[in-house]
């Protein structure tokens, strides 16, 4: 079965994030949450899940920051109230969280997802050993280390199919510090103000960057969109598809989710055609924001490439 | 008088056989290496298993460990054979490996037992929690994040009897190590494995773009967007550090000189003893701190340890002044009769040059070169050459295995 995994921006999209065809939402706040679309705080967190499973469908809430002491002494709290919520999965991306989850015994579904670092099916393997349920695998895995990996996965993992890709989180307020120096003070450099960067001698690239509380994080060059590719993925058994509406507004977000949908029942209608591959990504385009490209990252690419 | 009984290790960096036999001689408790697979200091100079195994010898002969890194972030396929690997720094009498990817520390405890395993730095360990986890996997040591402060390690102490090491001196990664591919989506090269070309010290326009291809750049005062750390340096701070509970004080820099590792190396060695001998009365000796300064490659402050580092935690701007000295040769013997140091040169020095020579236990002696002969005993008034072994008298005694270094004009 194809799974489309789709971020919340508010309860109104998740109403058309569900419409179009999403089948989990994944969403949670930024205490505990890493790069969220919106910070859900927890009363709106639960009206969220209920109207998800009112809907028949799955609920994933993001336990993925990287935590440092005071947030793992509030975590426990939180993952019970979670629990109580009956949300379907969480994702974690910190062995402390899976360590406080064993702890507390928890009926918690997990997902481990330490994002650039998950590279490999027999990583992913020792995360089920601990007990996750699934895992994410990592935007810098080219399809032909795909096609070896899916085979020995004992767990589902998913495979990122649209959005923005992290490539890099600091714990230092490198805008701010940046602001500081050139004395541009009370310049904001939150994800809103939407800064770029781009590398030197290439005036064409744009690299997202902006700060929020677990500190700066910087985006690939384009956004993914591997819709082209997804007859290739269904074919590895990699049914797990998520799509990442940071970036996007909210309701583009929810034309984009609805191409994938589309895709998801010409495929298991036997209805896929290169065509309607080409067909849907124009519109997957039409919806991206005008200031931000879309490419297929590193899945094209040859392994030995990368050196 | 109060003393302290678990004195931390001082951890240096060895990227060759000699830099290993001179961190070792100049004060490290252990170092840490790369072996021929697995490691992320692929241009670091990495040991086959017979310089390990020489190496092995010498650490034992001085009471020291070695630990070998094998800390890459492995794709599919790229863990092929490492659990003969790890049995066979096992069998050579490793130490202990450093690893962050699950997969390797899975292999090195069912494939090879009996095998010590220390969790990288890569893994970015930043909570008491993750500490457990981990020790309850079976490994030994984790080496922290360097996003922790002094406050977290104390409150992580309180919950866990794991190892903790922590980097103490050297350069840094800007972001979470581990949790950065600038390298691999700028690059094409694998910042886990071993690829890394430092993307973050690039100097980077910064802007907003409201419409498509309308840049609206930020640049302010001629000064790029940058992400460059100045480098770590906690010698103003051992007591907190040894208070804190941390095991072992780690010097970045596998890729460094041996001038570099012998120096940094001794300045620790010495203000650990000073302080785990007499905690009460310590005094941090500004001749540690100037020592550290005479092999600076940038400016240096204190990381995370006291808080979230500012714009002055980052290179922006000119760099400020600091002395520059080069390294001159080591002291391979010396005559008594004739007061005259034998020394193997490493860098172009000569008549009329002040010169220092600092040896183990933090000795220094200054000396103005007078004199100076080949081996052969002709006269010479330059040693120009690369490893040429000659001879300069000197007003105070020195030792094999001394440096030799002079400030630059």
């Amino acid at each position: 079965m194809i799974n489309l995994i789709a971020t919340a921006a508010s309860y109104q999209q998740v109403k058309a994030l569900l419409a179009a065809g999403a089948d989990t939402i994944y969403l949670g706040e930024d205490q505990f949450g890493l790069r969220l679309p919106h910070s859900f705080k927890p009363e709106a967190l639960a009206q969220v899940v209920k109207l998800v499973h009112r809907a028949g469908k799955k609920v994933t809430v993001a336990v993925n920051a990287l935590m440092h002491n005071d947030r793992i002494n509030l975590v426990g709290d939180y993952l019970k109230f979670l629990s109580k919520l009956k949300v379907d999965h969480i994702m974690v991306g910190d062995p402390g969280v899976v360590y406080i989850l064993h702890q507390l015994k928890l009926p918690l579904a997990y997902i481990y997802d330490s994002e650039v670092l998950m590279t490999s099916a027999r990583q992913i393997n020792f995360w089920a050993q601990q007990g996750a349920s699934g895992a994410v695998l990592a935007r810098e895995i080219p399809y032909a280390e795909l096609v070896q990996l899916a085979p020995e996965l004992r767990i589902p993992a998913e495979v990122q199919v649209y959005g923005a890709t992290c490539i890099h989180q600091s714990g230092r307020p490198l805008v701010h510090n940046y602001f500081d120096f050139v004395k541009q003070h009370q310049n904001r450099s939150d994800r809103k103000r939407g800064l770029f960067i781009s590398a030197p001698h290439k005036p064409q690239t744009h690299y997202s960057i902006y700060e929020d509380i677990n500190g700066t994080h910087i985006f690939a060059n384009n956004d993914l969109n591997l819709i082209t590719k997804l007859a290739q993925l269904q074919a590895l058994g990699l049914n797990d598809w998520k799509l990442d509406g940071l970036f996007a507004d909210e309701a583009g977000f929810v034309k984009i989710v609805s191409q994938f949908a589309q895709a998801k029942k010409a495929l298991l209608t036997d209805q896929w055609s290169s065509e309607l591959a080409a067909t849907l990504s124009e519109q997957v385009n039409a919806h991206q924001p005008a200031n931000r490209g879309l490419d297929t990252g590193f899945y094209t690419i040859e392994p030995s490439e990368v050196r | 008088m109060r003393t302290i009984k678990n004195k931390p290790e001082i951890l240096a960096p060895a990227g060759t056989l000699e830099k290993l036999k001179v961190a070792i001689n100049y004060g490290a408790d252990a170092v840490y290496i790369g072996g021929e697979a697995y490691g992320l200091r692929s241009r670091a100079g990495n040991f086959s298993f017979d310089q390990m195994k020489q190496g092995v010898a010498y650490a034992n002969a001085h009471h020291a460990k070695i630990y070998v890194a094998a800390n890459i972030v492995a794709h599919e396929g790229d863990v092929a054979g490492a659990g003969a690997f790890f049995r066979k720094l096992r069998d050579i009498g490793i130490s202990a490996v450093i690893v962050s990817d699950p997969s390797l520390i899975e292999i090195a405890i069912t494939q090879a037992p009996g095998l010590p395993v220390h969790l990288s730095t890569q893994a970015s360990t930043t909570n008491y929690a993750a500490l457990n986890f981990w020790q309850q996997v079976g490994l030994e040591r984790v080496v922290l994040a360097r996003e922790v402060g002094i406050a977290e390690i104390k409150e992580m102490r309180r919950h866990t009897n794991v190892q903790l090491e922590a980097f103490i001196h050297g350069a840094m990664c800007i972001g979470y190590s581990g949790r950065c591919v600038l390298s691999n989506h700028l690059s094409l090269r694998d910042a886990n494995r071993g690829g890394c070309a430092q993307n973050c010290r690039w100097k980077y326009d910064l802007f907003e773009m409201p419409h498509p291809g309308v840049k609206q750049s930020q640049l302010k005062n001629g000064e790029a967007f940058s992400m460059s750390a100045v480098d770590l340096a906690m010698i103003q701070h051992i007591p907190d550090l040894v208070e804190a509970g941390v095991n072992s004080f780690k010097i970045e820099g596998r890729m460094k000189s041996i001038h570099y590792v012998s120096t940094v190396a001794n300045v620790y060695r010495q203000a650990v003893d000073s302080y785990c001998a007499d905690p009460d009365h310590y005094v941090l000796k500004p001749e540690w701190v100037d020592e550290l300064w005479k092999v600076a490659q940038r400016e240096m402050s204190t990381g995370f340890y006291y808080g979230t580092p500012t714009a002055d935690d980052e290179l922006f701007g000119k760099r400020r002044k600091r002395p520059h000295y080069s390294f001159v040769g080591e002291v391979l013997g010396y005559d008594e009769q004739r007061h005259l140091a034998i020394i193997q040169q490493r860098n172009n020095f000569g008549v009329g040059d002040q010169i220092e020579f600092y040896g183990p236990h933090f000795t220094h002696s200054q000396q103005k070169v007078t004199r100076l002969w080949d081996r052969d005993n002709d006269i010479l008034y330059r040693a120009p050459d690369a490893m040429m072994i000659c001879k300069v008298p000197v007003t105070h005694p020195v030792k094999a295995g001394d440096m030799i270094r002079k400030q630059r004009v």
